[in-house]
């Protein structure tokens, strides 16, 4: 049974499944119902974040730009444009012994692809959800329903997967801001062209 | 104070006024200056009569058509969803039609009430919201008349002949609503409802 998740949330992930290796993060959402408007295009990324909570290069940023960390560790699946199709619409792969040592946190996020130009923002996506899955058995471990926590924002920090006395946790931190994946770049150290 | 909403953005009735049981929507337009060139050849536009719709869902899904009140159901059979009366032009100031909704009393099978509104007759009077200004819907508690919150539609809808303006639905055990603001092309109340089936 997957834990639904609420904000601030921390839970372990490796407690209640010893031997986790290898996690899928996916991400839902459903198309537009209505005949008007633009598609929809939501962006997970993940910032693999060094201890003063930054990535140390721009190779640590995972996303549509960028789908395999050097190591091998982080790989995003690819990018989604419409969410068309059932189940995930996006998949971020996380080999959790390969994550180098220097890298304490990795932060999963979910944007809106040009959410002011086409005047789109979370509460207008329907079923917008964020899951962690155990990849080696398919069981769900946990699930973020992101349509209703978040209307008016065009990114959202889902959380994060943390080290913590040698197990890995992960922390819903459900933080919404404006501003788009450029915003979140900037928390994170990387430098947007 | 009121909160002005903005498209996509949803606020939690129950939370916004505690004890809160029956809401009036409220739900007003104002028909656009028509430039002469469009009915160049007309001594006067026809009036356009924007119909105020509460579709019941259950589980999200339409089910029945009794559980769509309009200008030809007034009341729902459970008594909780009533449609205040057809306004046949849009005149006057303030809410053009209202429905009052005792959300106490909704049967709990029930989890979303959408408010459409769409243009009678949309494609025979040849009319469109493009031909419609100033379109909002606002939720009122009817018990202390005060308003909680609104969504002033500011898209640009032309070609559109019908709007789902917003959703009243049920999270957990609060009543929440949520502004949408989405235009269709669908001509009547009926092919609206099949976009729920």
């Amino acid at each position: 049974m997957p834990i639904n998740l609420s904000k601030g949330q921390k839970v372990s992930l490796t407690k209640g499944n010893p031997g986790l290796k290898n996690i899928m993060v996916g991400l839902g959402w459903d198309v537009n119902a209505f005949d008007t408007g633009a598609d929809f295009d939501l962006d997970a990324a993940a910032f693999m974040l060094g201890s003063n909570g930054r990535c140390l290069t721009d190779k640590e940023f995972i996303f549509y730009g960028n789908l395999e960390h050097t190591t091998g560790a982080v790989k995003h699946m690819g990018d989604n444009l419409t969410g068309e199709g059932e189940g995930d619409d996006e998949q971020i792969e996380v080999k959790l012994t390969d994550v180098p040592a220097n890298v304490e946190r990795i932060a999963f996020t979910v944007t809106i692809y040009e959410a002011e130009a086409r005047r789109q923002n979370f509460g207008q996506v329907s079923n917008a959800y964020i899951r962690i899955v155990d990849a080696d058995t398919n069981q769900e471990l946990i699930r973020y329903d992101l349509g209703e926590d978040f209307s008016i924002e065009t990114a959202v920090v889902v959380g994060e997967l943390y080290k913590h006395n040698g197990e890995w946790k992960f922390n819903a931190i459900g933080s919404g801001f404006q501003g788009g994946l450029a915003a979140l770049c900037g928390h994170y150290g990387i430098e947007v062209a | 104070m009121s909160i002005s909403l903005q498209k996509g953005q949803k606020v939690s009735l129950t939370k916004e006024s505690a004890g809160l049981s029956k809401v009036i929507v409220g739900l007003g337009w104002d028909a656009a200056e028509q430039s002469k060139g469009f009915f160049g050849f007309l001594k006067s536009a026809p009036d356009i009569d924007c119909d105020a719709t509460a579709i019941m869902l259950k589980d999200g899904k339409f089910t029945a058509k009794d559980d769509v009140v309009y200008f030809g159901n007034l009341s729902h059979k459970s008594g909780t969803v009533n449609h205040m009366g057809d306004n046949l032009t849009g005149e006057g100031e303030g809410d053009d039609e209202q429905i009052v909704i005792d959300l106490s009393r909704v049967p709990s099978e029930y989890d979303k009430i959408v408010i459409v509104v769409n243009i009678y007759s949309a494609q025979a009077r040849k009319q469109h919201f493009g031909m419609i200004e100033n379109a909002f819907i606002r939720i009122v508690d009817a018990k202390s008349n005060r308003e909680l919150c609104k969504y002033n539609l500011t898209d640009n809808y032309s070609g559109m002949t019908a709007m789902i303006f917003g959703e009243i639905y049920r999270h957990n055990s609060e009543w929440k609503f949520g502004a949408i603001g989405q235009g269709t092309k669908d001509g009547s109340i009926g092919d609206i409802c099949r976009r729920y089936l």
